[in-house]
């Protein structure tokens, strides 16, 4: 194996674990301060890749890729808290909620992913990269594309991590994931922050789409794949946490592209599958799950 | 009280079992016959997920899976083996009851939210390897021209597919005395109480760990057959068997039928097969138009159908109790 | 005399299962009320109502002059009535100053943030030196210290306080009955739920005895109550040695 194989294969394990991190982080959030996990959020990825590609490309109202982004972000910001309007509010003070948002979030990825296939049709698109060209580093060629994700992602990633620690807004998310009753005690308006995380979880989740659509050809069960992904991320990590989930991400992103290379596509999935249920047997928290549940 | 609600169950089961016997001579019609097939099919699917779902508690959304094992199972052995159809349904079955001991070790020590996430990721990787081992199972294409079920000289798809009706009849018959006999034995009462109160139970000395791995095995058993027996019929093995769609109606006959009660939801499959296909002329919108109905009924039905009926059935013995009570009462003025 | 807090005839429970019936009492401006009785006889119920996280079946709560009752918690806490948890029951991967920043999150707090500060330091003068520690790290008094901090973050018009005491060392417990002191030398009216009634009569004007769900007896803090007739009332009829 060549430096050049080993560089190539870091590059796309981190362009992986960038994308990863992102879907992951909106998982989280949601999780700690809701208490459910949301089955639409690669549907989220979806659509943040046809909302961009609607508004930007010329097939559509043509405005440019920066006006896409910016109205692919706000749409979704306005989509999570519908989704959480409709799909978890009616169900917050019932006993089996966990169980009852599983179904909630299946059945609208569900409509969504069909409503998609109605509205823009099967056939595959595809988004402007964020920047054109490519660009060659140590040796080895990497898209522009690439190279912007790798960059963006941490800085996205920073940005919310630095919400959730500075801002008052990001400290009182924190408080409800760790005692809602205290929360409420204290005047914290949780409900309209519950809103808030599944707005935010769906924004990053729109972002990934944005930088998938601009790698891939689109399709409405674009978001399927790496929702999977993300799945195994936050068993991996656990998922009562932020910082776990983005370092497991990273973590598969870089053992999916080792995969990839050593064993090819189609055996790749079974062996994180492998890796994930050994963790789980040793660690039932997740790598990086800490001791709490 | 136990005494009227045996004989009130009796009654009804066997009121069903003659409306199974009866109903293909009155609807004769081919389409509608193969409805009741398929009905009939997801009701074994629907009231066994009902078992580690329900009963147990265990959030296993894994059974779509235990499923199409048993889809592709049977296609295998059938087809490429060349196995006796008769023998690789059940065979089938025992697939499916191997795969449920592969999910129920990773999870045997997880908590909630995480089962929900290992089970989901399992069926998911399941679909993967199928599509990506095209030279076994046909890739996205699936495999086609399964052998049919034959007893000597008689074709089962004959006489308006009567033959299969009828085996359909005969496999939810012993699914649901199965599931019924489990859940009134010591093992389903101990399932039961592990999921009210899993630190009581455990200190009583019941092992969370051996009744997961019984609940997932119990419920892939006839889930497997059913797999098995979807493949006869349907002699068609495709990636769908994983897809959203069956999901969804599946759910959604768990939902419309509420959980722990097993009757529910074989009642809700008759319904909800027939209202799924009245609507597969639109394409897409019928799969929102599901969608939609799930969650509505969350929000407005959430003990579902099965609580209307017996709701029905407190009322009816209240009724009768009255008459009773009203009875005696004007005997001794 | 003008009232603060009106509880009127108030039932409530947890799903279908009532544990407040019937309680009736009232609160004076500037006045301090010790609530005790029974574990499990609905003095946390009675709070949990008031302060707008469980429904009120039945009766009514006013405060202030404004009608309380199934109000959000959120409503409440903005028109100046705040519940005190247990000190068990805070944020425990938060720091000190962010748990009492939190405090002021209602915007009837917001424009006091400092000067409530200011008033918690200077009344728990070890949570400053704590600042930048993180909750689970503290200890149980010290947390009970954050807990009446965030209160007072809250800049009340009531405060009531949840079993400050619970599982406390007594040492810790007179450090404590000092720090409540001077909350209410603050000026910050208080209802104090406790079981050591002894704890009490040092803080409150008037003693409530909650039993069986509703406002039993009803004492002044000035006529002293001897241990016997505590205990009395504690197990009543004597049917306890």
């Amino acid at each position: 194996m060549t430096a050049e194989t080993v560089l190539y294969i870091l590059v796309s394990g981190v362009v992986l674990g960038s994308l990863y991190a992102l879907m992951a982080v909106g998982l989280a959030l949601v999780w700690t301060t809701l208490g459910i996990f949301n089955f639409a959020h690669g549907m989220f990825i979806t659509l943040g890749a046809y909302f961009a590609w609607t508004v930007a490309d010329g097939n559509g109202l043509g405005w440019g890729l920066a006006a896409g982004i910016a109205f692919s972000v706000a749409a979704l910001a306005a989509l999570g808290c519908l989704a959480e309007a409709v799909l978890v509010r009616p169900f917050l003070k019932r006993d089996n909620l966990v169980l009852v948002a599983v179904i909630t979030t299946l059945a609208a990825a569900t409509f969504l992913e069909n409503a998609t296939l109605l509205s823009r049709g099967g056939r595959s698109k595809q988004l402007a990269p964020l920047a054109e060209g490519n660009i060659s580093m140590f040796g080895i060629g990497l898209s522009a594309h690439e190279a912007a994700i790798v960059v963006i992602a941490p800085l996205i990633l920073y940005s919310v991590w630095l919400f959730l620690q500075r801002t008052r807004t990001g400290s009182a998310l924190r408080a409800i994931a760790q005692n809602q009753e205290a929360a409420l005690l204290a005047g914290i308006p949780v409900a309209r922050l519950y809103a808030l995380s599944f707005a935010l979880a769906a924004s990053l989740a729109g972002l990934v789409g944005i930088f998938l659509g601009g790698i891939k050809f689109m399709s409405p069960s674009m978001g399927t794949d790496p929702m999977v992904k993300a799945l195994v991320v936050v068993i991996f990590g656990g998922i009562a946490s932020i910082s776990g989930p983005i370092r497991a991400a990273y973590v598969i992103g870089l053992l999916e592209a080792v995969c990839i290379y050593s064993i090819g596509i189609y055996w790749t999935q079974a062996a994180l599958f492998v890796v994930m249920i050994a963790v789980l047997m040793i660690r039932p928290t997740g790598l990086f799950g800490g001791q709490r549940a | 009280m136990i005494k009227t609600e045996r004989s009130f169950e009796g009654v009804y089961l066997a009121l069903a079992i003659g409306a199974l016997l009866i109903a293909p001579f009155i609807l004769t019609e081919s389409y509608t016959r193969h409805l009741l097939i398929l009905a009939l099919i997801y009701a074994v699917v629907a009231s066994n997920w009902d078992l580690s779902l329900g009963y147990g508690g265990l959030f296993n959304f894994a059974h779509l899976a235990f499923f199409s094992i048993g889809v592709y199972g049977y296609g295998i052995m059938a087809k490429s083996i060349g196995i006796s159809p008769w023998l690789a349904i059940p065979l089938a079955g025992l697939l499916s009851v191997a795969a449920a001991m592969i999910v129920a070790v990773p999870i045997l020590r997880l908590g909630g939210i995480y089962i929900i996430l290992v089970t989901f990721a399992f069926s998911q990787l399941v679909l993967q390897i199928v599509v990506s081992q095209s030279d076994i199972t046909g890739g996205n294409m699936g495999m086609v021209g399964l052998p049919p079920l034959k007893l000597p000289g008689y074709n089962f798809v004959r006489d308006g597919k009567l033959g299969y009706y009828f085996g359909a009849v005969i496999l939810l018959l012993s699914s649901t005395f199965f599931l019924r006999w489990l859940v009134n034995s010591p093992t389903g009462l101990s399932i039961v109480a592990l999921r009210d109160n899993a630190d009581y139970a455990v200190s009583r000395g019941i092992s969370l760990a051996k009744q997961r791995v019984i609940t997932l095995t119990a419920s892939a058993l006839f889930t497997g057959i059913a797999g098995g027996y979807y493949g006869a019929y349907i002699r068609v093995a495709s990636p769908d068997a994983f897809g959203m769609g069956l999901l969804s109606l599946l759910l959604s006959i768990l939902l419309v039928g509420g959980t722990s009660t097993i009757y529910g939801p074989i009642l809700a499959a008759f319904l909800l097969t027939f209202i799924s296909e009245a609507m597969v002329d639109l394409g897409p919108w019928r799969h929102m138009i599901v969608a939609v109905m799930i969650v509505a009924v969350l929000i407005f039905y959430p003990g579902g159908i099965w609580q209307a009926a017996t709701g029905f059935n407190e009322f009816l013995k209240r009724r009768l109790g009255g008459r009773v009570a009203r009875k005696t009462s004007a005997q001794s003025t | 005399m003008q009232k603060l807090l009106e509880v009127d005839k108030l039932a409530s429970g947890y799903g279908r299962i009532q544990i407040v019936r019937d309680i009736s009492f009232s609160l004076a401006t500037g006045e301090c009320l010790g609530l005790f009785g029974p574990n499990g006889h609905g003095k946390s119920t009675l709070l949990k109502a008031i302060s707008g996280l469980l429904p009120c079946w039945s009766g009514s709560i006013r405060f202030a002059g404004q009608t309380i009752s199934n109000a959000s918690p959120r409503k409440i806490v903005e028109a100046g009535l705040i519940l005190v948890p247990q000190g068990n029951q805070l944020f425990p991967e938060m720091t000190v100053g962010e748990t009492l920043r939190l405090g002021a999150f209602a915007n009837a707090a917001r424009a006091e943030e400092a000067s409530n500060l200011e008033r918690a330091y200077s009344i728990f003068p070890r949570l400053k030196e704590r600042d930048r520690q993180q909750v689970w790290s503290l200890s149980g008094g010290e947390r009970q210290m954050v807990a009446i901090g965030v209160g007072l973050m809250g800049n009340p018009k009531l405060l009531i306080l949840d079993e400050p005491t619970l599982g406390l060392a007594p040492r810790i417990k007179d450090e404590l009955c000092d720090a409540i002191g001077a909350v209410s030398k603050h000026g910050v009216p208080l209802v104090v739920v406790e079981q050591d009634v002894e704890f009490l009569l040092g803080l409150v004007d008037r003693l409530i005895l909650i039993d069986h769900g509703s406002a039993v007896r009803e004492f002044s803090a000035a006529n002293s109550i001897g241990h016997d007739e505590i205990m009395d009332m504690y197990f009543g009829d004597g049917k306890v040695a």
